[in-house]
């Protein structure tokens, strides 16, 4: 389950990255699916349909304004072909109103509770705080992106993932800030779980070869069942 | 294919569970509000259970427009005694409708001033509360101070926009309504003015946003209540300007700067230093010449309308529209100025326990055609408000007002309250008012009585 999240939030950050969006969006949408299959089973509606939905959402609620219907479908279409062929032998097979119904449902499994808060802007008032620190921002907040790929989103609060996410920046460059983190009046149990979270990911990361090991991965996913043939 | 991206049994089970809004509501013809923004239904529930009236929107066009994402995504989160309570959303997947439920206030100011005027003219006295325009703006303050503390811009703050609860549930409360130009403010993705390259109707617009600003600020919101306010006082829109059918990304508009000069005056620049700096300043200087406007000041427009200079009401409105958005006061001052701590106190009922005079809304008819033809018409003759012109889509916001003036064509709802005149026993003689209003403002809290259950300090 886990490795086939992965996949998926990867196609998110991709599609986010071909589309131009800024951070914040890709972060939303990604919330948004997971939260959507926290509560569906993933063959309630097809991955591959709900996650530019979610970013075709997601843009509007981050006021990044509404992607163009056939810019989002074209890209979808490049992006599959060109960077997932691996997974998906097919060409990507849904239109703009596939989306738009899709989004109606999405909306009423979030039961519309669209604004998300996100560990970035805690992230930089922390960093602010400790002194400037370019490299140190910037390891922390890749840290955060990758930490989308795991489950924090949905169990803790943004500001205690932008705490986890800088610690283990620490950590890598070998920062001693334990003064400052002492300082920080935060559950300092909650701080070690999300990072222990966000390790693990990276453990995985080193042993898992997707294009080796995602055609089995899909295979074993439970697909959308179409209406019984009468 | 697409057959495959739906689950069947995923799809039959959601579609069993949804509640429909014509399964919960009954609210056929009984239309009370039609705009850009869509249709406003007065709705009861159909099991009785409940007898209270609700207001149902069904968003313009089809699917999650930006402005339906905007009102579902923030009202979701905002909850305050002054703000509208969005209480469900209903999503019609057959037509792709967009429904939203609120509380229904029976009254807005958009009808309270309108009814007003007309009495003004017709030199028959209105009988409402002495503390009622303070205690109005005290809860718009109210209501913008909490989304302002929640990094939310209203940016279409204009009376059709303010609602007031009618008799009950809370009765005479202010709520600010129409989120649907509101954004989150804080850290945004892409300049303010980016997405929306025109924001406020032109009257309630901010000389800022009339000069191009970019990136403008909760300010703007605090000038369109200054322009309220002075509506309320004096029941004439301070900022009235002519309104072509313009559509226009541009927000420069010169007819309105005109306007705004004519009543404050052409800034100096010791009052606004950073006017310099307006994307359409060149502009400004080219068209307008200073000395036009030596005997205009706020002052003199407001005594002209019987508004001391040396009121209480008059310095906080000065405060409001202060020309510069840096020196304009922000609404957490508004609330602490001493217009509110001079007694009559302002009251949660804005009506102060008294009888409301301003009657109930009425239903439109469906007939649309004909009342889109009658809208360009009476705007041109009468000059009421057209509100907000937006890039692309037009909003003529709160689409009841415009269609006011055809009676021909509505239904007067039934129920003895809500009239006016019925109340001359308690009137008192003029000399006795407050001065703060123009309007001859004749209740004087009836019986000691009420004064103490209605003039309980917020």
């Amino acid at each position: 389950m886990l490795h086939i999240n992965c996949g998926r939030l990867k196609v998110i950050q991709t599609l986010g990255e071909h589309l131009k969006l800024r951070q914040q969006v890709i972060a939303t949408a990604t919330v948004y699916f997971k939260r959507f299959y926290a509560r569906n089973s993933l063959k309630c509606i097809d991955p591959l349909l709900l996650a530019p939905t979610c970013i075709f959402l997601a843009s509007k609620v981050e006021e990044f304004g509404v992607i163009s219907n056939s810019r989002l479908i074209t890209t979808c279409q490049t992006v599959i072909k060109n960077k997932f062929s691996y997974a998906y032998t097919q060409e990507f097979p849904y239109r703009t109103n596939h989306i738009l119904e899709c989004e109606f449902y999405l909306l009423e499994n979030l039961d519309c509770c669209l604004i998300v808060y996100q560990p970035y802007r805690p992230l930089l008032q922390l960093v602010q705080d400790i002194g400037h620190e370019e490299q140190l921002l910037t390891l922390a907040w890749r840290i955060v992106n990758d930490s989308l790929r795991t489950d924090v989103s949905l169990l803790y609060p943004p500001y205690q993932i932008a705490i986890g996410c800088l610690q283990i920046a620490c950590v890598i460059l070998q920062k001693d800030h334990k003064a400052w983190f002492a300082e920080l009046n935060v559950d300092i149990e909650k701080i070690q779980e999300i990072a222990r979270y966000i390790i693990n990911l990276f453990e995985l990361w080193k042993t898992y070869d997707e294009k080796k090991e995602i055609q089995g991965l899909l295979s074993k996913m439970p697909k959308p069942k179409p209406a019984p043939q009468r | 294919m697409s057959s495959l991206m739906m689950d069947y049994e995923f799809k039959m089970k959601t579609q069993t569970e949804r509640v429909k809004v014509e399964d919960l509501f009954d609210y056929e013809g009984c239309k009370i509000g039609r705009g850009t923004y869509g249709h406003v239904y007065k709705g009861r529930p159909k099991d009785g259970s409940d007898t209270r009236d609700y207001a149902l929107k069904q968003i313009e066009g089809t699917g999650l427009s930006m402005s339906a994402c905007r009102e579902i995504a923030l009202l979701r989160e905002l909850k305050h005694p002054n703000v509208i309570n969005l209480i469900r959303v209903f999503l019609s997947h057959n037509d792709r409708k967009v429904w939203l439920l609120f509380d229904f206030a029976e009254h807005d100011l958009w009808h309270i001033i309108k009814f007003h005027r007309a009495a003004k003219a017709n030199k028959k006295p209105v009988m409402v509360p002495k503390g009622m325009v303070k205690s109005l703006l005290y809860q718009i303050l109210d209501g913008i101070h909490y989304l302002h503390s929640n990094w939310v811009l209203h940016r279409d703050l204009k009376p059709a926009n303010i609602l007031v609860m009618g008799e009950r549930p809370e009765r005479g409360r202010v709520k600010i309504a129409d989120m649907g130009f509101a954004r989150l403010f804080n850290a945004p993705l892409k300049p303010l003015a980016d997405l929306d390259p025109v924001v406020v109707t032109f009257w309630y617009r901010a000389p800022e946003l009339l000069l191009g600003a970019r990136h403008y600020t909760k300010a703007i919101d605090i000038w369109a209540i200054g322009c309220i306010f002075a509506e309320l006082l004096t029941s004439e829109p301070i900022f009235h300007c002519r309104q072509e059918d313009i559509k226009t990304s541009n927000p420069y508009h010169h007819d309105q700067l005109d306007r705004i000069f004519n009543v404050m005056g052409f800034p100096h620049e010791k009052d606004w230093e950073d006017i310099k700096k307006m994307p359409e300043h060149p502009t400004l200087l080219k068209d307008f010449k200073k000395s036009n406007y030596v005997n205009c000041s706020l002052v003199r427009y407001m005594d002209r309308h019987k508004i001391k200079p040396d009121s209480k009401a008059f310095h906080l409105l000065q405060k409001l529209l202060l020309m510069d958005p840096n020196k304009r006061i922000t609404s957490e001052q508004a609330m602490q100025d001493p217009y509110f701590q001079e007694d009559p106190l302002p009251t949660q009922d804005v009506f102060a326990g008294c009888p409301i005079p301003y009657p109930k809304r009425e239903f439109l008819t469906d007939d649309d055609q004909e009342e889109k033809s009658d809208n360009k018409r009476q705007n041109q003759q009468q000059q009421q408000p057209q509100p907000q012109q937006q890039q692309g889509q037009q909003q003529q916001q709160q689409g009841n007002q415009q269609d006011n003036h055809n009676p021909a064509k509505r239904v007067r709802m039934s129920g003895p309250q809500g009239h006016p005149g019925q109340v001359n026993q308690q009137a008192i003689p003029i000399s006795q008012q407050q001065d703060f209003h123009q309007q001859p403002i004749m209740y004087n809290n009836g019986s000691q009585q009420q004064q103490q259950n209605f003039q309980q300090r917020f």
